[in-house]
């Protein structure tokens, strides 16, 4: 159920963007200096063990992918085992460190021009492909182009680039992009993998053999792919940057998470993720817990209840109002995630700084949220229990995902109380195509649907700018708010940091009270990880977002223990 | 009998037919399409604009009547097209997993059927009596034991706190190929098809049962045991033999099925077959290979139906003739 979007965020672009009005200016990207441990977080701990011992080399890293990656072509990518496993073959231009800093990938460097619309990029000279030939500006240019071709499925990269002017090769190491407009986050549209040309070259580009044994230009390449079994990577030798510490890194694939929780008590897998189940399991396993410790962490990810602001149950922000004050989240996150989640007020998780922690969330309750709907015109005017405006009652579907328990439970929560006031939600679970196709459509008066967000970058314009209502853009909610669409337009020129998260901050208020939607929960990511490995980093952007995310993991043993088999 | 045969398969062709059409008919007027399961759900929304691209790009912005019309076309030259998802022949798709999913579903049917049928014709040799009572009871505490839940705590008693069997796949990621690796093969053979059998026990067990309780007072066997056999010869020989034609009837109806795994038992233990594929692939809206796979199923269970059919006719004269319906 998530609304994976190209996000945005954080903390980026200090030294970027606020540069982009100086003539020409050059940012050198080296990789980050070891850092001090930065504050926890207040309810879940930080980890950085990236200081912490001496990294052993040697041994095999077993993780877990939920589900079959369709490809492993870094530009046709959508999901997150594809995601997963090129992390540790393909290298990004330029990538997030873990508190969402931009820092060098394949590219050393970038400018600038003075008006923001051009970008001038210089590869490093030590990058090679596997087979030890130069990553080129050739590559860089030949990757845009795919992700910019209307015919190659790019989702996760095509809307980075609609934007696209041109780009072209200035020489072997250096390129240059340029776009129609400046935009604050344009920095993190280069967050992406490059693709070696030479490879691709006379061949159909969706069904060419490298879709399936992709050319490193990482610290490992691939071995073998067993379809529906697993998928084997050893180090690259020719990798050009400070190589990963395990041998050999095998993915299982493993679809039940009930599964991959037997595999981690009987240590053949070194991590997984967990749901909420799984963490309680975990907590009273007694000595088979021993193999494992419980990793969680925030992300940026968030729970919501998409309100259809076309609708005429849903047009008057006092109605949607009262649906928020409606859901008691506090029990949600009590009753549902046990604890460990946030509730939310506006649509950034609290980790992203465009959320201002000093916009309360609307409180649970039902004597004002009925009020609310009094002065909207929803009474009960022929007595039949149901409140009714205009001859129309006020009942509706709301959709979820058959797949997610969580987005169902939530939706029995908002159904039962809505009852006591008088209006009639009726829970429809649909499978997930026929769900995402009537959310698509705009066919649908209130989902429940989770976002995921995957880099720094908070714009909130893609999604609920009023320019961007379907079919043109992802604004499924078709909501609209002349202040907020000034807002965030101001937001995306701003080139200040600063100015540009007060900008975010005087949204959220407006998110808030225009309840586009409902805003629920931000909930933790819970993993459980080997005794044995060690180098942890997590971060809000999760361990794919980052650099060097899961690469810097070692093993205390640098070698696996004994098969149990 | 050439007739016989003859009328039967070009019977066949229409049925055929017939299922293809609506396959083909259900797959494109349910809900979602290649382009909304995209990725599924973990993957990441198109916009509109972007979705219109990829329709054109699998051709789905074409009417159905030319879509099918392509794709028989394609089809009558076994020509099954290419995955939408990894854009991969669907052949080699099918062909990947279909040896898993033929070895696991085969040997359960194998296994099902050496426990099932010495059971129904013990326990139906006398019905009622305490042999046939506890067998029943077993059979339907088995059959109402819910697949997931059953491999789940197989796995937790075997593999996780016993570490007698391997919890999932195919073999070791050490074992070494042909002969010296049977062994490690077989073990990682053993709880999957523990967990296919013991749920179609009951089916079969009761079936033999019934017909040999059936038959077991008929002339022929009171006969055979006036002949001075003994009942247990009676029982095999006569009454069991007589009752193993609804049998077969039914295993021509069960054999196609090998072609379909089990989904949950191959989710679970990340058996690499036919059944992940194809609920994947329901779930992705792949059509080329939902059709391929559907196809097969049919003309597979067609081409049995038939063997049965003609293997009734062979056995029987009455059918042969037209008498019996």
């Amino acid at each position: 159920m998530n609304r994976r979007l190209l996000g945005l965020t954080i903390a980026v672009c200090l030294a970027l963007a606020c540069r982009e009005r100086e003539p020409a200016p050059r940012v050198s990207l080296s990789p980050p200096p070891p850092t001090a441990a930065p504050t926890p977080l207040p309810e879940l701990g930080y980890i950085d063990e990236s200081q912490m011992g001496t990294p052993v080399d040697g041994g095999t890293l077993r993780r877990r992918l939920s589900g079959e990656p369709a490809t492993l072509n870094a530009v046709l990518q959508s999901t997150l085992p594809e995601q997963q496993v090129l992390q540790y073959v393909s290298r990004n231009l330029l990538d997030f460190d873990s508190r969402g800093q931009l820092v060098a990938g394949l590219a050393e460097s970038f400018e600038t021009s003075p008006d923001g619309r051009e970008y001038r990029f210089t590869l490093r000279p030590e990058a090679v492909w596997e087979d030890g030939s130069p990553v080129t500006a050739a590559d860089a240019v030949f990757t845009i182009h795919r992700i910019h071709d209307p015919k190659i499925p790019s989702p996760v990269f095509k809307q980075l680039f609609e934007d696209l002017v041109s780009v072209e090769a200035t020489g072997p190491r250096r390129f240059v992009a340029r776009f129609r407009e400046p935009y604050a986050y344009r920095a993190m549209s280069f967050v992406f993998p490059l693709l070696p040309e030479r490879r691709y070259a006379g061949k159909n580009f969706l069904k060419a053999a490298e879709n399936r044994q992709p050319f490193s230009d990482g610290p490992y390449r691939i071995v073998s792919w067993k379809a529906q079994e697993s998928i084997e990577l050893e180090r690259n030798s020719r990798y050009w940057a400070a190589r990963g510490h395990f041998d050999r890194v095998l993915f299982r694939i493993l679809p039940e998470e009930p599964v991959a929780y037997n595999a981690m008590m009987s240590r053949d897998l070194d991590e997984t993720q967990i749901d909420t189940e799984g963490k309680e399991r975990f907590q009273s396993s007694g000595p088979a817990g021993s193999c494992c410790r419980l990793v969680e962490y925030y992300n940026l990810d968030y729970n919501y209840i998409s309100l259809n602001n076309r609708s005429p149950f849903f047009s008057d922000a006092r109605v949607r109002r009262a649906l928020t004050m409606l859901l008691d989240r506090g029990k949600i996150v009590r009753s549902i995630f046990r604890g460990s989640a946030r509730v939310i007020s506006g649509p950034w998780a609290p980790d992203s700084p465009a959320y201002d922690p000093t916009v309360a969330p609307l409180p649970f309750d039902p004597a004002q949220a009925a009020a609310l709907l009094e002065a909207a015109g929803w009474r009960d005017t022929n007595g039949n229990g149901t409140r009714d405006r205009g001859g129309k009652e006020f009942e509706f579907d709301l959709l979820v995902s058959a797949g997610t328990t969580t987005g169902r439970e939530i939706d029995e929560m908002l159904s039962t109380e809505l009852a006591r006031v008088g209006v009639t939600a009726r829970v429809r679970p649909l499978e997930w195509a026929s769900f995402i196709e009537r959310i698509d459509a705009g066919d649908f008066e209130a989902a429940s649907l989770a976002w995921s967000a995957s880099d720094a970058n908070p714009d909130p314009y893609p999604f609920w700018h009023s320019s961007q209502w379907p079919p043109q853009g992802l604004n499924n909610e078709f909501y609209k708010n002349p202040e907020a669409d000034r807002l965030m337009e101001e937001a995306r020129r701003e080139a200040d940091e600063k100015k540009r998260v007060a900008i975010y901050h005087r949204l959220h208020t407006i998110f808030r009270d225009d309840a586009p939607a409902i805003f629920v929960t931000n909930s933790s990511q819970k993993y459980l990880i080997s005794r044995r490995v060690r180098g942890l980093v997590t971060s809000f952007l999760g361990w794919q977002g980052i650099w060097p995310g899961p690469i810097g993991w070692w093993a205390s043993d640098g070698a696996p223990p004994a098969p149990a088999r | 009998m050439t007739r016989y045969v003859a009328s039967r398969l070009l019977l066949a062709l229409p049925t055929l037919f017939g299922i293809v059409v609506l396959v083909f008919l259900l797959l494109h007027l349910a809900p979602g399409s290649p382009v909304t399961a995209a990725g599924g759900e973990s993957g990441r929304r198109f916009s509109q604009k972007a979705a219109q691209e990829m329709q054109r790009l699998y051709g789905l912005d074409r009417p159905l009547p030319e879509r099918f019309a392509k794709w028989i076309s394609r089809v009558v030259r076994l020509d099954f097209g290419e995955s939408f998802v990894d854009h991969r022949p669907v052949l080699e798709r099918i062909d990947e997993a279909l040896p898993y999913t033929l070895l696991l579903n085969g040997l359960a049917l194998l296994l099902t059927l050496a426990i099932a049928v010495p059971m129904g014709v013990l326990s139906g040799g006398r019905p009622e009596g305490a042999l046939d009572t506890a067998a029943g009871a077993l059979l339907f505490a088995l059959y109402s034991l819910p697949a997931f839940w059953a491999a789940l705590l197989l796995q937790s008693l075997f593999s996780v706190k016993l570490h007698w069997l391997p919890l999932y796949g195919v073999a070791s990621d050490t074992a070494p190929a042909g002969w010296e690796g049977l062994g490690d093969r077989l073990a990682h053979l053993a709880l999957p098809l523990v967990c296919l059998t013991y749920g179609s026990l009951a089916f079969f067990a009761r079936l033999v049962r019934a017909s040999v309780a059936d038959v077991r007072q008929a002339d022929y066997v009171i006969a055979a045991r006036a002949r001075g056999l003994s009942r247990r010869q009676a029982l095999w020989r006569h009454a069991f033999r007589n009752a193993l034609l609804p049998l077969i009837t039914v295993l021509g109806l069960v054999l196609p099925g090998l072609l379909s795994g089990s989904v949950i038992i191959e989710k679970i233990f990340a058996w690499p077959g036919l059944g992940r594929l194809y609920f994947d692939s329901i779930l992705a809206r792949d059509y080329p290979v939902i059709l391929a796979l559907s196809l097969l199923g049919a003309v597979a269970t067609l081409l049995l139906t038939l063997a049965a059919d003609i293997a009734y006719a062979a056995a029987d004269p009455r059918v042969r003739d037209g008498m019996v319906p």
